[in-house]
């Protein structure tokens, strides 16, 4: 034990009632451990570990601005970590096969007594080093689990009547170039949106969406058929719709099959 | 009698599939582009020259000439007919296989939620007990309201939804405490209006998760419902972080907008909108209806 040095803490949580049960286990079971600093979100647990460098930190792991994991990431190693969680089951598998403490909401005395146990053990020595385990839960936590994917553009801003609507690409039938603006055409209403279509085109899923003329991109489940006008160009009749789309020949392979 | 038994049998399979031959080359007939039809039907002109039959290999031609332009378009009209049907049926058939799988998932209740609240009701008994009763109330009449209903018959009121979103919203408030506050303006006499279920409380929730918790200030939601054009129209607006455009959690506004349309099929909507101070508004509009008188308010 520590003889002439007190240990000391931070808790952050989100929520003051979970910072509190924490303290108060924590007194129980650790009478002599100071919590020095109680912070409401990540960003404020990594300022205050920088500034009062306690011997250690408990991480809620969902928290505002800066989850607990990114927090023990920016930390890296400048504190030993316990995180706390209500529910996260990928965290709790990896925590317990990297040997990492954690808590689990409601804090259950017993478990307390048994993690404080370990960090006595643990404060002479220097905090594990667990980037790599970080890294993959950072992933997990925001992505869902394995490799993250692209991420395509799910959603358009545009203004419609006097008003800012987020419109699903899901609902876009097509994506046309006009002038100084992109006409968005749906099922029930068209709105005028600034991005180029150039730029849609790098941003959308191309499983979603086909560029079939350097003005136009059409949502590939609303393309009704595709036919010849009487120039023998091809055209893309929309689903539902009148208007005819003109294919460019540069595109024209995409319905080789006509 | 066996055999004679046997050869009907066997002139019925034949003139069946001769029925059937005749419909198919009638069908191809119907939807054969003339160019097409006029090059077969030369073809088969000289092929019944070659076979020195010319003269019934004429009239089949000409009488297949006839029965398109006389019969063509109409037997095609049929054909087009059919398919739609067809469509239109599958597309109901996946509508309810859709339904179906969406109100399984409505019984699901996020198990973050479920144990955050138990934790702070834990931490309450020991510092707070009356608060921790009314949390364990609420809980509890969250916990009612969000259990499937199976009697039959029943169509989910607003006021059940709102009742629902509201107790969410006791919990929430005490535990993000002045983070978050909340306000309801639904009219008395609009809670016994048909509304879909678990709607109101999935764009509370979104408000919530992805527009307040994670913002370290926290903010308001405001929940209203009114009456416009004989529409009902409920919104839940945030002041929160706002929408992210590659945001693909948006599952629970993509089964609200499924089920929009498979309930209304096109008389309701779900728009999102970004108020002028930042934040998101969601709004679903659907034709007012009101609940049969008989309904208990419970």
């Amino acid at each position: 034990m520590a003889g002439e040095r007190t240990p000391t803490a931070v808790v952050a949580d989100d929520e003051r009632l979970m910072r509190e049960q924490i303290v108060a286990r924590l007194k129980e079971a650790w009478p002599e451990l100071e919590v020095v600093a109680q912070a409401a979100n990540g960003r404020e647990a990594v300022a205050q570990v920088r500034a009062l460098d306690p011997d250690i930190v408990f991480l809620d792991i969902r928290m505002p601005e800066m989850d607990g994991i990114q927090a023990a990431q920016a930390l890296a190693g400048a504190a030993h970590v316990v995180f706390v969680t209500a529910y996260d089951e990928y965290a709790v598998r990896a925590f317990e096969q990297g040997a990492v403490d954690y808590l689990l909401k409601p804090a259950d005395p017993e478990r307390v007594a048994v993690a404080c146990k370990r960090l006595r053990e643990r404060l002479e020595t220097k905090p594990a080093p667990m980037e790599e385990l970080l890294a993959q839960l950072s992933r997990q936590i925001s992505g869902g689990g394995g490799v993250r994917p692209r991420e395509y553009l799910r959603w358009v801003q545009a203004s419609v009547g006097s008003s800012l609507r987020m419109i699903p690409t899901t609902d876009v039938l097509y994506f046309h170039a006009e002038d100084k603006y992109t006409r968005v055409q749906t099922e029930g209403f068209e709105a005028l949106i600034r991005k180029p279509v150039k730029e849609l085109l790098d941003e959308l899923d191309p499983a979603e969406f086909w560029q079939i003329h350097r003005a136009t991109l059409v949502r590939v489940d609303a393309i009704g058929q595709v036919t010849r006008d009487l120039r023998g160009r091809q055209v893309v009749q929309v689903k539902g719709r009148e208007e005819k789309l003109e294919v460019s020949r540069s595109y024209s392979h995409l319905f080789k099959q006509m | 009698m066996a055999l004679s038994e046997s050869t009907r049998e066997s002139l019925e399979t034949m003139r069946k599939v001769a029925i059937e031959l005749w419909w198919r080359f009638f069908d191809w007939l119907a939807v054969v582009p003339w160019k097409t039809l006029v090059f077969v039907s030369i073809a088969l002109i000289v092929i019944g020259g070659m076979l020195q039959a010319a003269i019934p290999f004429l009239v089949f031609v000409l009488a297949s000439l006839i029965i398109k332009a006389v019969a063509g378009g109409k037997r095609r009209a049929d054909l087009t007919a059919t398919q739609a049907v067809e469509r239109a049926e599958s597309e109901r058939l996946e509508r309810a296989a859709a339904e179906a799988h969406l109100e399984a998932l409505q019984a699901q209740i996020e198990p973050h939620f479920l144990f955050n609240t138990l934790a702070s009701i834990d931490q309450l008994i020991l510092t707070d007990a009356p608060r921790a009763s009314r949390m364990q109330q609420s809980l509890i009449r969250y916990l009612r309201s969000a259990m499937p209903r199976m009697r039959d018959g029943e169509r989910p009121t607003l006021g059940q939804q709102v009742e629902l979103s509201h107790a969410y919203l006791e919990i929430m408030q005490i535990r993000m405490e002045d983070r978050l506050r909340a306000a309801f303006t639904v009219p008395e006499g609009l809670r016994t209006a048909i509304f879909p279920s678990m709607m109101l409380q999935t764009l509370v929730e979104n408000a919530i998760k992805h527009g307040l918790e994670p913002k370290a200030e926290g903010g308001r939601v405001s929940i209203t419902a009114e009456v416009a054009h004989g529409q009902l129209v409920v919104s839940v607006c945030d002041d929160g972080l706002g929408f992210s455009p590659k945001a693909s959690g948006g599952v629970g506004l993509a089964n609200i907008r499924e089920r929009l349309k498979g309930i209304y099929r096109g008389r309701a909507e779900l728009v999102i909108t970004v108020p002028e101070g930042g934040g998101t508004c969601a709004t679903i509009t659907v034709p007012y209806e009101i609940a049969a008188a008989s309904a208990p308010a419970a």
